[in-house]
């Protein structure tokens, strides 16, 4: 199936039988074809230029998270919504990576009954914070993944990360909200789009390239 | 460093998604909920199910979507679906619960939605495959699959602006040999066998009693092809 048979013949495939519907459905088909390209095209310059602003901090941030991993840290990621799979899919590709050595990272929405417990009877504002105090080490590693920077449950789980000598990473995007110039988060990156959907986009690549950057550091230890 | 970033999207993906996502218009138009799975990161399962259950944009619909994760999704799926369903997967080519799944799609009566990178799954292997063909395992975790379902989220509700254009069913025979009303040879799985060369199978019509005897040796779970009330033959899984 080609796309330009289809613009061609818009409604072929679907409604050959009638008449009226036929070239509204083809034109629709179009649009949203146009659509997509657009906004992936979107989605990309904005990757690319994100990419470009954060490269330095990429590094930075990966050489002192290779540096924690090699005396033993380990990472801890969270979010919330969608955000909170972008973490779970960005610990994965550190703990279970395809081909590359696996590293001690988490997700902190993994466990249901651990998120309710907490939420139930501490509140959800605390769903994070409170893993941590039962968990992290002052040599582990928390990326707190947002879109605003202003979820009240990854503020209070960053103060606690650095409060006990973890390295805190916050992804942001807007204008960066309440991670920016925040003294609990040690390095921010900031996506800087309107639209949560490009931002978590551009996050995912942020994180890759972290992922990245640090193996490349390890290999030079 | 990967490149998919680096690149633009073909013409062919985005009229993929362009029909993947008014095909999706239309089932949940008619009541349709999504199941997704991701065997080997569920995550994603679980993204897609929250952007459309709990839109980012204030004011659209909340639509029913549910990620099924964990053992068997084969039977969670199986026990899930209902004929009229759509079935989102995001998944390399070889998986083999996906496979499974998507060659049951037609006895069970779903839509489905494939996608992934690599390797394509055979030629109609999924009503809509939105696939990338840079091969890297670890393309997952860069954003791209990200953006598929987000703009399949938002071309689905660009679709709902046309109301009209989402009550017909593609599934009325046009043909002039139509498959379905000729009862020439419908998917059908297993659901449990009979002594005297009967089963109970399901197909996107029901659940129907068929005769076996033409077929051999059946179990719960084979596809087959009905005819007629009877099993002309068994479907060979990829």
């Amino acid at each position: 199936m080609t796309g330009q048979q289809h613009l061609d013949e818009p409604t072929n495939f679907l409604y050959p039988f009638i008449d009226g519907n036929e070239r509204d459905s083809g034109a629709l088909l179009a649009d949203l074809a146009t659509s997509a390209s657009l906004k992936a095209a979107e989605s990309a310059a904005l990757r690319r230029s994100t990419l470009q602003s954060c490269s330095a901090l990429v590094e930075s941030a990966g050489a002192e998270m290779a540096r924690r991993f090699a005396t033993g840290g380990r990472l801890f990621t969270f979010g919330n919504g969608g955000s909170s799979t972008d973490a779970a899919t960005l610990a994965a590709l550190f703990a279970q990576p395809p081909a590359s050595e696996p590293l001690p990272a988490w997700s902190l929405t993994a466990d249901q009954a651990v998120l309710t417990a907490l939420g139930n009877d501490v509140g959800f504002d605390l769903v994070f914070a409170r893993q941590l105090i039962a968990r992290a080490q002052a040599a582990d590693i928390a990326i707190a993944m947002s879109t605003s920077g202003n979820s009240a449950d990854l503020l209070l789980a960053m103060r606690e990360a650095h409060g006990r000598g973890l390295y805190t990473i916050g992804f942001t995007g807007y204008d960066g909200g309440a991670f920016v110039q925040n003294s609990d988060v040690d390095v921010c990156f900031v996506v800087r789009s309107q639209s949560v959907h490009r931002i978590q986009e551009s996050q995912a690549l942020l994180g890759y390239q972290l992922w990245s950057a640090v193996h490349m550091q390890r290999g030079l230890q | 460093m990967t490149s998919a970033a680096h690149t633009d999207m073909t013409l062919d993906l985005a009229m993929d998604l362009a029909q993947a996502s008014f095909t999706l218009a239309q089932r949940f138009s008619t009541g349709a909920t999504m199941w997704c799975i991701a065997p080997a990161c569920s995550p994603h399962a679980q993204h897609i199910a929250v952007e459309f259950v709990h839109p980012v944009v204030v004011g659209k619909r909340a639509l029913p979507a549910v990620a099924l994760t964990g053992a068997d999704l084969v039977g969670q799926v199986r026990l899930s679906a209902r004929a009229g369903d759509v079935v989102i997967a995001c998944a390399g080519a070889g998986d083999p619960d996906v496979s499974a799944v998507m060659q049951r799609a037609a006895a069970w009566g779903v839509t489905t939605i494939w996608i992934g990178n690599g390797e394509r799954p055979p030629i109609g292997a999924a009503d809509h495959v939105l696939w990338l063909d840079d091969p890297d395992p670890t393309l997952a975790a860069t954003g791209e699959f990200v953006l598929m379902y987000h703009l399949l989220w938002e071309l689905t509700h660009v679709c709902f602006e046309h109301p009209g254009l989402l009550t017909s069913s593609p599934s009325v025979c046009t043909d002039e040999v139509c498959i379905t009303c000729s009862d020439e040879g419908r998917p059908a799985e297993v659901l449990a066998t009979a002594p005297g060369g009967t089963a109970s199978v399901r197909t996107a019509q029901g659940e129907e009693d068929v005769v076996t005897v033409l077929a051999g040796a059946l179990f719960p779970g084979d596809l087959v092809l009905v005819h007629a009330g009877m099993v002309i033959s068994k479907l060979k899984e990829v």
